[in-house]
């Protein structure tokens, strides 16, 4: 603790003060200067600043690589309420980098008046799922959990004008504060057990122990804050409602950024300071830990979300059930409890967001032409917007794990990882399950390609005109998704490298 | 000195208290009430563990706990704005009417 | 310098794509010129490689490979193994495929997406080509469904034709059954070897026996899932005869040449990993291809529309090389799979034609005394019939012999006799085929005025008719023995011994194989040569009319297994979703996904309460299993 000066702290903390003072500049502008000019205007003046942040916060966070203290790999300082490593600052580039695409999303719409609050709100997000990445301190998970949920629920209900944002908003708020009471209520059991709240602490205090009751309904409850933030069964039951009723573009934000940051922290405290209380997830093998626990949650999630997907007629509501469907997958990552599996969750999760920011980028659109975002709305988009409808076809199979698209090699990946987990295949059977539940989300996936494609436009035929930044920034993504389906190294290699030496500290 | 556990079944019963109170409660501030409860009571463990820590002079608990009241207290400014809105186009904030997202 | 070539072969026709869809998309003529100079330049470099491989001594050339993903034990490389197998492959995949680049030309001349046509030829050509010429199991998984995707593309070019649509929608998914075997076995053998490169998993093999052996019939029976779905096997098949709606030269194509084939050719690559002793994988995958064989054959003989029976042949067709490959006979299955390639793309060029003449018209009881419209396309049809019926000296006969041969050699008595019998009925339906639609009298209007295809069609039709009839003494056999079977002593000696190797070889096999054609060839000229409408069905009576419908294996299917995947049966699922809410909600339960997918949607009520609760039971349960338990 002792012999680190406040403007070392600041130098660390530099991305995080970046983005928060371009949330004020953002929120002063818009208030201060342009309340009088037309709204278009504003948002395009209102993102060029918290673009101009995140982008800032970007370049330091690459260009101070590697980390000024050169010694070790990483740095930990005041408890854990501050780390920082190679690793943690390519998770944290990955979540800027999709609060850009967030941003630029955002700017074609027109829910809100409130613009300069828009922005900020979604930068405060992004600082707080940055702060959460690089907590390794339970007081620090828990604040950092708070300020990302707390934002996020005033984004869904940004849409003052529509009943169902309100609505999706309480009770994505009030399904979230429960989750919240019982994290931490399970984090007070495992401080009273560890005696502290610093991750490399309990896990010295907690691998030797017996693993009793006490421990395992901490673990429990401690996995239910998680869990809601995921979307995985039976946590999910707010995802849902909070994606159809919330302004698209939040939607977005909640299914991709703040997804990233709750797993990456997840598998943190799962795999650093609850090592030792894995227990045994192998098929009627259960003995008590945590990897029960998740192995089960992730069974639920493939099973239920890939299922009540077929049925949904409303494309944010399907991409709902599919988050919930694709957290399942993500969570075999986290049940291989190795590097590979780290490895395996990030590139997965990451690629993820990225293609269901594409995805909810074209329901945007053909939310705001068409009037709503039913299924059927998509009908003949091939040939109103040939290009966009190819953009969704991108991101429908990449979802779907077609390759040669990202989805593909993330859950190639993942599964190998899962197989390899273990004495003697035990995670063989929820693999199998995987694969079984990706198969029939194609079902659903295809469903909408097929409005896409083979079903002509009901009344109105005529081309939809998109704006030419909108139309670069979902070629942009789906370009993504192809090319880190064709070479998963460029983003999984430096994971790989990042990892082995996060370990090494 | 009373024993740690007599704190911990007070907190136990808290939470338990709040629970019941957030699954019940048809109106959306009560709901919200219980809620608290739920956080108090952890806050209580939090107290109680520091206090028979062997080391309680490291403030960890005691710290915790302030953070957790001020990150109480923005919860309920944010889900007191939530309830209002609803108000505002239900003209109720009973719970059990505000279901038109379903399915 | 051979394996940069190899890279060329890979890259032409995906450039071709690139260049017409960025380029040239609203011109059809220049983007469908691009598609055939890709496809004719990859064959001439394919040709070049295999003279080269041919002179050298080796096995293989030497492998090229680029690294492309290299994560602790994980290693993957993009790499092309250049093989006798593979070099075979390769020319029928860009011969044949230049033959029908260039019928295309004609046949679809006038449709209004000519140039999305040639692209999606051409990418379908780069992703059967990435199968044949992958080196790891990953790389082959990729372009395995890559060719699904193009296929689908394919099948549903017409997708404005709601049939159409839904045949390219079940071929899609019907595959994805199999693919969900063909990952798993994948990651299985992945596990279990550590590798998933073909050369060091057929290395590693040997030390990690011990290891490999007991999930080795499992392993093997995921595998050859792939194989079911992609080769049209039982129960997998229903998709291929539907897959007909797409236009002719793609059923000759994919459908018969090429992309079927991929399942044979993927088991003969991994044959090393099926032959292992205590695996019982071969045993069921023989059985399964015979099984194919029979059911088709006798499917084909009661259908009408002369694409499906076509379809169900090169079914039945596979079924035979399946069968082969289980009866550890590779080589006899690679053998089969290549000259079936020439005589069956010929035979479905050649209906193409005759659709062409008829002005679409499929059916053929509106056929009739084609022969004399349309010489070249009768003489080479004929043509094509005689090799698939398997008639002394033409290919078919030969690859059939030895497929005959090796079940003899094996001891498998019962398929043998099942391969005879399908050889009978091969000839039966063929010839029925043949007498409708170009003997006897002009049937409808249209017969009367049909007329010969332009010179664009025909000339592939010539070409394959030769190839048709030399392609059992060219040496094709023992191209692939040079690759199963290294040590066997070569037996092709002189053309006039290997003309007539088959009857010295096993007499038995080629004499009755000769016997089955004589019998089916009979019977169809007895009930057929004169004949104006079918008379078969009075005689089978019920059999003809299960026949008739396919064995109702689409009715079971639509019915029970993938009800969900139906638009109709949606309006069913929902009429006992509504029984189901009305009383019987437990029920239910057993119900298909569908079902299950609605239920679930019950949970989701709206209200909050009703969520909290499901969380609070969602905690007890999770702690119950971990605690109590």
């Amino acid at each position: 603790m002792s012999g680190i000066s406040y403007s070392e702290i600041l130098k660390l903390v530099a991305p995080e003060m970046l983005v928060s003072l371009a949330a004020l500049a953002v929120l002063a502008i818009d208030l201060l200067v342009m309340r009088e000019a037309p709204q278009r205007y504003r948002f395009w003046t209102g993102a060029a600043f918290a673009g101009l942040g995140c982008g800032l916060a970007i370049a330091w966070l690459l260009a101070m690589n590697p980390p000024p203290h050169s010694m070790s790999a990483g740095l930990s300082l005041l408890q854990g309420t501050y780390a920082d490593d190679v690793l943690v600052r390519l998770v944290k580039v990955a979540l800027l980098v999709m609060t850009l695409f967030t941003l630029a999303i955002s700017m074609e719409s027109n829910f809100t008046d409130h613009i300069g609050e828009y922005l900020a709100l979604i930068l405060l997000a992004t600082v707080g799922m940055m702060f959460l990445v690089s907590s390794e301190n339970l007081l620090m998970v828990f604040i950092s959990l708070e300020l990302t949920s707390l934002s996020l629920y005033i984004l869904t209900a940004f849409n003052k004008r529509n009943v169902e944002s309100a609505e999706a908003a309480l009770k994505y708020f009030l399904f979230g504060g429960m989750s919240a009471a019982f994290t931490l209520f399970g984090l007070s059991l495992v401080y009273g057990l560890a005696g502290s709240i610093q991750f490399s602490e309990i896990y010295s205090k907690l691998h030797a122990a017996k693993i009793d009751t006490l421990l395992l309904a901490a673990i429990v409850m401690t996995v239910i804050g998680f869990g809601f933030k995921i979307a995985a069964v039976p946590f999910h039951l707010w995802a849902p409602d909070a994606y159809q009723g919330a302004p698209t573009p939040s939607a977005a934000f909640i299914a991709s950024g703040s997804k990233v940051a709750s797993f990456f922290i997840f598998a943190k405290l799962m795999m650093q300071a609850f090592a030792g209380a894995e227990g045994n997830g192998a098929w009627r093998h259960f003995t008590p830990g945590w990897l029960p626990v998740v192995a089960t949650v992730a069974a639920c999630s493939m099973l239920l979300g890939n299922l009540a997907a077929i049925v949904q007629g409303n494309v944010k509501r399907l991409l709902a059930y599919s988050a919930i469907a694709h957290a399942g997958y993500a969570l075999l990552g986290l049940l291989s409890n190795s590097q590979q599996g780290m490895s395996s969750l990030i590139y997965y999760i990451v690629t993820y967001g990225l293609t269901v920011l594409g995805a909810f980028g074209v329901v945007a659109i053909v939310e705001e032409r068409t009037g709503d975002a039913s299924i059927s709305s998509f009908a003949g988009l091939g040939r109103r917007q040939p290009l966009l409808g190819l953009c969704m076809m991108v991101f429908m199979l990449s979802l779907a794990g077609i390759p040669p698209l990202a989805g593909f090699f993330g859950k190639f990946y993942l599964f190998t990882a899962a197989i390899g987990a273990g004495k003697d295949m035990g995670m063989l059977w929820l693999v199998i399950f995987a694969i079984a539940m990706s198969a029939v989300s194609l079902y659903y996936y295809l469903q909408v390609l097929k409005q896409i494609y083979v079903v002509p436009a009901v009344e109105d035929s005529r081309p939809i005109v998109v704006p030419v930044s909108s139309r670069i920034i979902l070629s942009l993504l789906a370009l993504v998704v192809v090319v880190l389906g064709c070479a998963p190294e460029l983003l999984l290699g430096r994971l790989i490298t990042a990892i082995k030496l996060a370990s090494h500290q | 000195m009373v024993p740690l556990y007599y704190y911990l079944i007070f907190s136990a019963l808290l939470f338990s208290v709040g629970l019941a109170g957030a699954l019940t409660r048809r109106n959306a501030i009560l709901v919200l009430i219980g809620i608290e409860l739920m956080l108090n009571a952890a806050n209580l463990n939090f107290i109680a563990f520091w206090r028979y820590s062997p080391d309680p002079e490291a403030l960890t608990g005691m710290m915790f706990v302030i953070f957790s009241i001020a990150v109480a207290a923005a919860e309920a400014a944010v889900g007191l704005a939530l309830i209002i809105a609803i108000y505002r186009h239900y003209r109720t904030v009973d719970l059990t009417k505000v279901d038109s997202l379903k399915g | 310098m051979f394996e940069n070539l190899a890279w060329l072969i890979l890259f032409l026709p995906l450039l071709s794509v690139a260049a017409i869809t960025l380029f040239t998309r609203s011109k059809p003529r220049a983007s469908a010129q691009i598609s055939i100079f890709a496809v004719i330049a990859a064959f001439v470099l394919s040709l070049i490689v295999f003279v080269f491989f041919r002179g050298s001594e080796t096995n293989s050339l030497p492998q090229a490979s680029v690294p492309w993903l290299w994560v602790g034990d994980f290693k993957a490389d993009i790499g092309l193994r250049l093989d006798a197998l593979s070099l075979g492959m390769m020319l029928i995949v860009t011969g044949v495929g230049s033959l029908i680049h260039i019928y295309s030309w004609g046949y679809m001349k006038d449709d209004p997406g000519f140039a999305r046509y040639f692209a999606s030829l051409s990418l379908f050509t780069f992703s059967m080509l990435g199968i044949v010429m992958a080196d790891n199991f990953l790389m082959m998984f990729i372009f395995w469904e890559l060719v699904g995707i193009s296929s689908y593309l394919l099948i549903g070019f017409w997708y404005e034709k709601a049939s159409a649509a839904d045949a390219c929608k079940k071929a899609f998914l019907t595959n994805r059954i199999g693919d969900f075997g063909f990952l798993l076995g994948i990651l299985m053998v992945w596990a279990v070897l550590g590798s998933l490169n073909f050369q060091d998993l057929e290395i590693r093999l040997v030390p990690h026996m011990k290891d490999y052996a007991p999930v080795a019939t499992a392993a093997g029976l995921l595998i050859f899932c792939g194989a079911m779905g992609k080769s049209a096997q039982f129960p997998l098949h229903v998709w291929l005869p539907d897959a007909m709606e797409g236009p002719t030269p793609v059923s000759a194509l994919i459908h018969a040449a090429t992309m079927v084939a991929a399942g044979v050719y993927m088991l003969c690559r991994v044959f090393f990993l099926l032959n292992v002793p205590g695996s019982h994988a071969l045993e069921v995958i023989a059985w399964i291809g015979g099984f194919t064989a029979l059911l088709a054959a006798l499917i084909a003989v009661q259908q009408n529309d002369i694409k499906r029976i076509l379809a169900y042949s090169t079914l039945s067709q596979l079924g035979y090389m399946v069968m082969s490959v289980g009866m550890s006979g590779p080589t006899a299955a690679m053998y089969h799979l290549t000259t079936h390639a020439f005589f069956k793309a010929l035979l479905f060029l050649g209906a193409g034609s005759v659709i062409y003449a008829m002005h679409h018209e499929q059916n053929i009881w509106r056929m009739g005394a084609l022969k004399k419209k349309a010489p070249a396309t009768y003489w080479t049809f004929m043509v094509g019939t005689l090799a698939l019926s398997g008639v002394w000296p033409l290919s078919g006969f030969y690859s059939k012999d030895s497929i005959l041969a090796q079940a003899l050699e094996t001891n498998h008595i019962a398929l043998f006799v099942l391969g005879v019998f399908v050889a009978l009925l091969t000839t039966f339906y063929m010839f029925r085929l043949v007498f409708v639609v170009f003997f006897g009298g002009a049937r409808s209007e249209a017969a009367d005025h049909a007329h010969e295809s332009p010179d664009v069609m025909t000339w592939p039709l010539r070409i394959l008719a030769v190839m048709s009839i030399i392609g059992g003494v060219m040496g094709i056999e023992g191209l692939y023995t040079k690759q199963f079977a290294p040590n066997a002593e070569g037996h092709a000696a002189g053309f006039g011994q290997q003309l007539l190797a088959p009857f010295s070889h096993s007499p038995l096999a080629a004499y009755l194989g000769l016997f089955a054609v004589i019998m089916g060839l009979g019977a169809a000229y007895a009930l057929y040569s004169r004949s104006l409408f079918d008379p078969l069905p009075e005689k089978l009576g019920w059999l003809s009319r299960a026949m008739r419908n396919r064995f109702y294996f689409d009715e079971l299917y639509e019915r029970v297994i993938i009800p969900f995947t139906q638009e109709a049966l949606a309006k069913f699922a929902n009429a006992i979703d509504r029984w189901i809410i009305s009383g019987f909600m437990v029920r239910g339960a057993s119900g298909t996904t569908d079902l299950v997918g609605r239920a679930l949607r019950l949970l989701q009520t709206g209200s909050l309460q009703t969520y909290a609760f499901l969380l609070v039971a969602g905690v007890a349960l999770v702690l119950y299993l971990v605690l109590l338990r």
